[in-house]
């Protein structure tokens, strides 16, 4: 039962994260596609706030194994 | 979970792995000493990128080989977009010490989808989370060196804010530089490749179970097909997770850079 309430509290923390990294991913599309020569600094900005929004993700993943 | 995983590496059930890889797995202890699979991959993964570049470096001809014009890509990558693109002026002196941990974090990620091994060494907590206090103590140390003690009181009583808000934001401030940043630094690593390893684990062992099916012959016509789909899905997966082992760590160096930056030129 605990684990069935700790996979339904990861499933809840992944929710923020997915929008999250969507928005990102497609902000970071547009941008490419209006300034092209600006996308190797919009890349790398990308992944770093991907990196930081799906630490959020992940660690509602590890607390899932802790319990 | 997390000792379910520990222990699984020595028992012989085959639950949580490929079952083509069982010499691998029995491999445990040698005889007589305390030295296990995890740590002869640590060695193979620091010694790996080290024999890597010194072949690839050692005769350097202006028209470069395969091999020299790879170390050459990763090397540029490394010191041309992370070292001196996000640290800017004075980051040349980080580029050692990032293509270390890049090269290092590359191939033990990498061991995850190199065959008849898949187990990357970064799924054990204690090697992401050492190689993040030593970012933790390199970026702590060049703040203070270069702001002297007004680091520490610029994290606590940080300047543009207003004062009423001043408090909250610095214990906010404080407590987000100098504890989530390496926990979560160490996390991220670690969750993904956790997630990687779990997860073509199961893909591949149960196509494997359903296609094989040891002690029960007469059931493998018709449990066939859901084997080829998990495997067929695993191996999709399997693609991915190459994809996220050089991801992730371009990523750690990447984060690496950007929290040495943010104590260097404090002003950005």
């Amino acid at each position: 039962m605990e684990a069935a309430y700790a996979l339904i509290g990861y499933g809840l923390a992944a929710i923020g994260p997915g929008v999250g990294i969507g928005l990102i991913a497609g902000n970071a599309v547009q941008a490419m596609a209006r300034q092209p020569e600006a996308a190797g600094m919009v890349r790398t900005t990308m992944f770093l706030g991907i990196a930081f929004t799906e630490a959020l993700a992940l660690i509602g993943f590890v607390l899932f194994f802790l319990v | 979970m997390i000792t379910a995983a520990e222990t699984c590496d020595f028992i012989n059930e085959v639950v949580c792995k490929p079952a083509n890889v069982k010499e691998l797995f029995e491999f445990g202890n040698f005889a007589g000493t305390q030295i296990s699979r995890t740590e002869i991959l640590i060695v193979l993964a620091a010694l790996i990128p080290v024999v890597l570049v010194f072949f690839g470096l050692r005769k350097k001809s202006v028209v470069p080989g395969k091999l020299q014009s790879v170390v050459e890509t990763i090397f540029s990558l490394v010191k041309d977009e992370i070292a001196v693109g996000v640290i800017g002026r004075g980051g040349e002196r980080f580029t050692p010490y990032l293509l270390s941990i890049f090269l290092f974090i590359l191939f033990g990620n990498l061991f995850e989808v190199a065959p008849f091994i898949n187990f990357p060494i970064t799924s054990r907590m204690a090697i992401p989370l050492f190689l993040s206090l030593v970012t933790y103590f390199i970026f702590v140390f060049v703040g203070v060196r270069e702001q002297g003690f007004g680091y520490i009181t610029h994290l606590v009583w940080p300047s543009g804010v207003p004062t009423a808000l001043k408090p909250l934001v610095g214990v906010i401030e404080l407590i987000s530089v100098l504890l989530v940043r390496p926990f979560s630094l160490a996390v991220r690593l670690f969750a993904n490749l956790v997630a990687g390893h779990v997860m073509l684990s199961l893909l591949l062992a149960s196509g494997y179970f359903f296609i094989v099916q040891p002690g029960v012959s007469e059931y493998i016509i018709s449990k066939a097909p859901v084997g080829i789909a998990w495997f067929t899905l695993g191996l999709l997966i399997y693609g991915f997770e190459l994809i996220v082992s050089i991801l992730q760590a371009y990523i750690f160096t990447l984060l690496s850079a950007v929290y040495i930056q943010t104590s260097l030129h404090p002003e950005h």
